[in-house]
């Protein structure tokens, strides 16, 4: 007896977005990424193209960041205060698809660095490493608005992801994506409602952005509220496949973050000796946190630990295998 | 969904006799189906037309009990796809594995203390798998037993030799354990050892069509409860294979998949295994097995388990407490806010974020937003006064300033009166907060 | 609702006089106007009186397809007319309509499977449209198994419960809402159910209200398609309204705009 295999028939698909630029198009990078384009949910192959993969960014700093846990010196300590060897290294001896720079040096609270200072330490990084970057700015509005026109015009021509956008300040960082060709990620708190909207503005600004938005969903670490993010995901993934072109972009979650601030991934078992041994425990919980994230539709996963960063990579390797029957 | 109005017309005997009082056959199939008429009008209609439209009000996926008294779970009984169109309602179990060639008893004492307490919560794997690695029929009883004397937790014994299963599985059956598995050859007999054993009986196939056949098979000998084991071990394969398992018996209410599932990781390192295991509890398995036992790899497992098998309806509450962010002394900042988790979470993430030390007061709002529970009258000057006295804040802090969100500034004036502190309006948003924070208290 | 425009239709006179005269401009124009308001099919009817039904269908088809891309859902009695007009689609078409009839559901049948077709078929036989709701159900039934014999699948099929005009047939209304949800329970796939919206309101004032206030109705009994004025703005903001509540589309402030650009 054959069973019938229930196979959905979607109308539409996510779209793609194409992160980086090599020489021939106008940039440095060794090689482009692709994201997105898939026609089914998560990993069923036997209904749907799949035809990227998704993919594993690190996550630096451009200053040492004191707020990491301990545990975290044995693999960048050297390179805490060099922004383009720490890529380097993530690169090469992490495996790192893609490279997350967060430009925190910039937030007045810190050093209050310059425009032209970010923009000096992005174009050191793209020299430093051939893949793709992801560019974000120090998260105080006021103050990323200066730089983003700035680092966007000293990276033309490199295709970069750059955010964050959110509702009540997309305009200045739109601007900067359209007149220097780079991609932009559209950042909404965890609500399916205003990811739509903010996207549709952003589109509204120019049409030719549609297909270089990534949505950011703000997502939540495991035990801190991982099944909302998970959901709104879900939903927007089937919203996607549905025909909803609004929701039919990419995304993008910043996994090590939220995971390293949890609790459970920073507490040493002398403190709470029910819990086991704590670097391992961040790194499942780091892990545990990207696994779910895969099986709600994210594309582009941002992590920090070298360990769960191997991990993560061998499972997609694991789901990317053929299912169909 | 019920079977459709030509699935039913299939099982009449077309003759339009009209005694039913339906004009044709045909619309009395579509009066059976929106449950205008009963299927006793027609006077003509046969035993196993009835017996095929019983088995159609039957739930999508049929409960399955394993285990015994207190520490029993249930499997199966799920009807959706997605957690967000109700809820998903039986966590999957996880089931630690022990081998017959190790030393079972002193395994089973380690497992039998993997629980772990999290945010007011507890988590336990629910599960010991007693596999028969030794292929010796008394090598297995003995660890079976040694393991049943260890823990009180649900049992699955893991032999496909019936003879070697007939050896272990009397001592124990009082335990109701999952006899794993009947397969295409040994089905008949084990099919018999758990129906003379009153135990639940997993089915493993070679794929999903042979899973299908067998269960169809058992099901002709008088059995039901079941779990289905689609023998698949690769990621992706089991991952598929469960998407179908339950895609099939929700939406087409295809009954030889109406069963729980089980599936096993096949990784050797621990790690990897937990990620694989993690991918199954996502996507709709009842029980995992697997072998990893470090408490700093199972805690995340189980923490994910318990986040998506809540109910999105009902909000998760925090404890309504005074928690410390940093390490707060008797000048630090005291912010209020409900106990809605992600209400409480996103201040948390806010406050730590202005890296000045901190005290958030939760007030007990039944687990709703600030709105809502304004709204309700659960977050009032009253209840947030009542708050305040009960967590002692006046010996905590030697200031009187207590900051309430912006979204209910209205409130102001009512608890100064009410608690005879200095109220101060926060930012609106908790993303205002470190901005907020460094204005007044840096 | 999946939006079947009604606007080309010879009933209409501007239509008659284009068809009669080979305007081309009056055709496109409409054509263009339904799609930019958010049409996603367009309804092609020669209308009542034309003298020589087959070339009208096929001229209509030939110029509509100049200026749009959107599926074509040929309307007429006259099988003969449609077959001409399914040759020349560009993309597979929809056929208006079949009535429960032994022959003529043999004839658009098969005339369905050949062209890859979707198929309209009406919830009346040889003695009429009944009132009531259960003899409504049964003749849709027996559309979706004559269409399944010639390998339709049943989502292919869009049955119309006909309404009448609320002013001669009022107790039909209820009726009509309830066949919408029972239709549901014919098969697995269900087939899907269309309106004809503007009978409802054949010479009755406020009809434009009346068709707005059925057509949200139909949507919360589950109705999938209408055959409306696209160029009905109010229209058009109610049928997005209504599948935001009936939680079809998954809301943002500019719902609206997003339901009318959906067909592109």
């Amino acid at each position: 007896m054959a069973v019938e295999i229930l196979k959905e028939k979607y109308r539409s698909k996510v779209g793609e977005v194409v992160l980086g630029a090599t020489k021939e198009q106008g940039g440095t990078r060794s090689h482009t990424i692709t994201v997105g384009g898939e026609s089914t949910l998560p990993f069923l192959h036997f209904e749907g193209e799949v035809p990227h993969r998704p993919v594993v960014a690190m996550e630096i700093l451009d200053m040492a960041p004191e707020d990491w846990h301990p545990c975290f010196k044995q693999y960048f300590g050297d390179v805490y205060d060099d922004p383009a060897a720490w890529a380097k290294k993530c690169v090469e001896q992490y495996g790192a698809d893609l490279i997350q720079i967060r430009l925190r040096s910039a937030d007045p609270d810190f050093k209050d660095s310059s425009p032209e200072d970010c923009a000096a330490v992005v174009k050191k990084v793209l020299e430093a490493v051939g893949v793709p970057l992801i560019v974000i700015g120090c998260g105080k509005p006021e103050k990323d608005s200066t730089i983003f026109p700035v680092v966007a015009e000293a990276a033309a021509g490199e295709n970069l992801l750059l955010g964050v956008a959110e509702l009540e300040n997309y305009k200045a960082i739109t601007s900067a994506c359209m007149a220097h060709q780079h991609n932009i990620i559209a950042q909404s708190p965890i609500d399916i409602n205003i990811c739509k909207q903010l996207n549709i503005l952003i589109a509204e600004m120019s049409t030719a952005m549609v297909n270089r938005i990534v949505i950011d969903p703000t997502i939540a670490a495991l035990g801190y509220g991982i099944e909302y993010s998970y959901s709104i995901m879900e939903r927007a993934s089937n919203g996607a496949l549905q025909g909803d072109k609004m929701l039919a972009m990419p995304m993008i979650g910043n996994i090590g973050a939220e995971a390293w601030r949890a609790k459970e991934a920073n507490i040493s078992a002398e403190d709470e000796p029910g819990w086991g041994e704590q670097e391992e425990r961040g790194i499942m919980w780091e892990s545990t946190t990207a696994m779910a994230y895969l099986q709600s539709g994210m594309n582009i996963l941002v992590m920090r630990h070298p360990r769960s960063v191997e991990l993560i990579k061998g499972q997609i390797d694991d789901l990317m295998k053929d299912n169909s029957y | 969904m019920g079977l459709t109005g030509l699935e039913i017309f299939k099982h009449l005997p077309k003759t339009n006799c009209k005694e039913c009082g339906s004009p044709t056959c045909l619309a009395f199939a579509m009066a059976l189906a929106s449950g205008k008429a009963s299927l006793d009008a027609c006077p003509y209609v046969s035993e196993e037309a009835k017996a095929a439209l019983d088995s159609a009000s039957a739930p999508p996926i049929k409960l399955v009990k394993v285990g015994a008294g207190d520490h029993a779970v249930e499997l199966g009984d799920e009807t959706e796809l997605f957690r967000h169109d109700k809820r998903f309602f039986h966590p999957t179990s996880i089931a630690v594995l022990i081998s017959d060639t190790e030393d079972a008893a002193a395994s089973a004492e380690l497992f039998d203390a993997l629980e772990f307490d999290r945010v007011g919560l507890h988590y336990v794997t629910d599960m010991v798998a007693v596999q028969c690695a030794s292929g010796d029929a008394a090598k297995f009883k003995a660890a079976v037993e040694a393991v049943a004397g260890k823990t009180q937790k649900a049992m699955i014994l893991i032999a496909e030799d019936p003879a070697v299963m007939e050896a272990a599985l009397p001592a124990v059956k009082d335990r109701n354990p999952l006899v794993y598995a009947a397969n295409a050859g040994n089905y008949e007999k084990m099919v018999e050892l758990a129906k003379a054993n009153n135990c639940p009986l997993a089915v493993k196939g070679k794929d999903l069509n042979e899973t299908a056949e067998l269960v169809e098979k058992i099901v002709a000998l008088g059995y039901k409860e079941l779990v289905l084991d689609s023998g698949a071990r690769e990621t992706s394969k089991v991952l598929a294979d469960l998407t179908q398992m339950r895609r099939l018996a929700v939406r087409k209410k295809y009954r030889p998949f109406g069963y729980p599932t089980i599936a096993f990781t096949s990784k050797e390192n621990a790690q990897e295994e937990i990620l694989q295991a993690g991918v199954y509890v996502s996507k709709y398995a009842s029980i995992v097995v697997l072998k990893a036992r470090e408490k700093q790899q199972l805690l995340p497992l189980l923490a994910w388990r318990q986040n998506l098998f809540t109910d999105p309806q009902k909000p998760i509450a925090v404890e309504p407490k005074l928690y410390d962010v940093g390490e707060p002394d008797e000048n630090s900042p005291v912010y209020v806010t409900t106990n809605f988790s992600l209400t409480y979470f996103i201040v948390e993430g806010e406050v730590e974020g202005s890296r000045i030390p901190s005290r958030i007061l939760s007030v007990d709002t039944g687990g709703v937003s600030v709105l809502t529970a304004y709204a309700d009258n659960k977050f009032s000057a009253e209840t947030i006064a009542a708050a305040m006295k009960k967590a002692g804040l006046d010996e905590k802090v030697k200031h009187r300033q207590i900051v309430i969100p912006g979204h209910v500034a209205v409130l102001k004036g009512a608890l100064e009166e009410a608690s005879g502190w200095e109220v101060l309006v926060g930012p609106r948003e908790a993303s205002g907060i470190p901005k907020f924070a460094k204005e007044r208290f840096a | 609702m999946i939006i079947i425009g009604e606007r080309i239709n010879g009933m209409f006179k501007d239509i008659a006089r284009a068809i009669k005269e080979k305007d081309a401009k009056v055709i496109q124009e409409w054509a263009r106007k339904q799609e930019e308001n958010g049409a996603h099919y367009l309804d092609i009817n020669v209308g009542p009186s034309s003298p020589a039904p087959v070339e009208a269908m096929k001229w209509l088809v030939e110029v509509t397809q100049e200026v749009t891309d959107l599926p074509l859902c040929l309307d007429s009695t006259k099988y003969d007319a449609i077959e001409e007009g399914l040759k020349l689609c560009k993309r597979p078409a929809m056929i208006n309509s079949v009535p429960a009839i032994q022959s003529k559901m043999e004839r658009v049948f098969s005339m369905a499977a050949q062209y890859d077709a979707e198929v309209i078929g009406l919830a009346m036989s040889e003695e009429g449209i009944p009132k009531d709701a259960d003899s409504r159900v049964a003749l849709a039934a027996e559309l979706v198994a004559n269409a399944m014999a010639f390998d339709i699948s049943p989502d292919r099929l869009y049955i119309d419960p006909l309404v009448l005009p609320c002013n001669v047939a009022q107790d039909h209304g209820p009726e009509v809402l309830r066949t919408l949800r029972e239709i549901k329970l014919i098969s697995d796939p269900s087939p899907k159910t269309v309106v004809g919206l503007s009978n409802v309101s054949q010479g009755t004032k406020n009809r434009e209200l009346i068709n707005r206030v059925f057509a949200v109705m139909a949507m919360s009994h589950g109705l999938d398609a209408g055959i409306v004025d696209a160029c009905d703005d109010e229209l058009m903001a109610a049928v997005a309204t209504a599948r935001i509540l009936l939680n079809m589309d998954i809301y943002c402030d500019s719902y609206i705009d997003v339901f009318k650009k959906s067909n592109r």
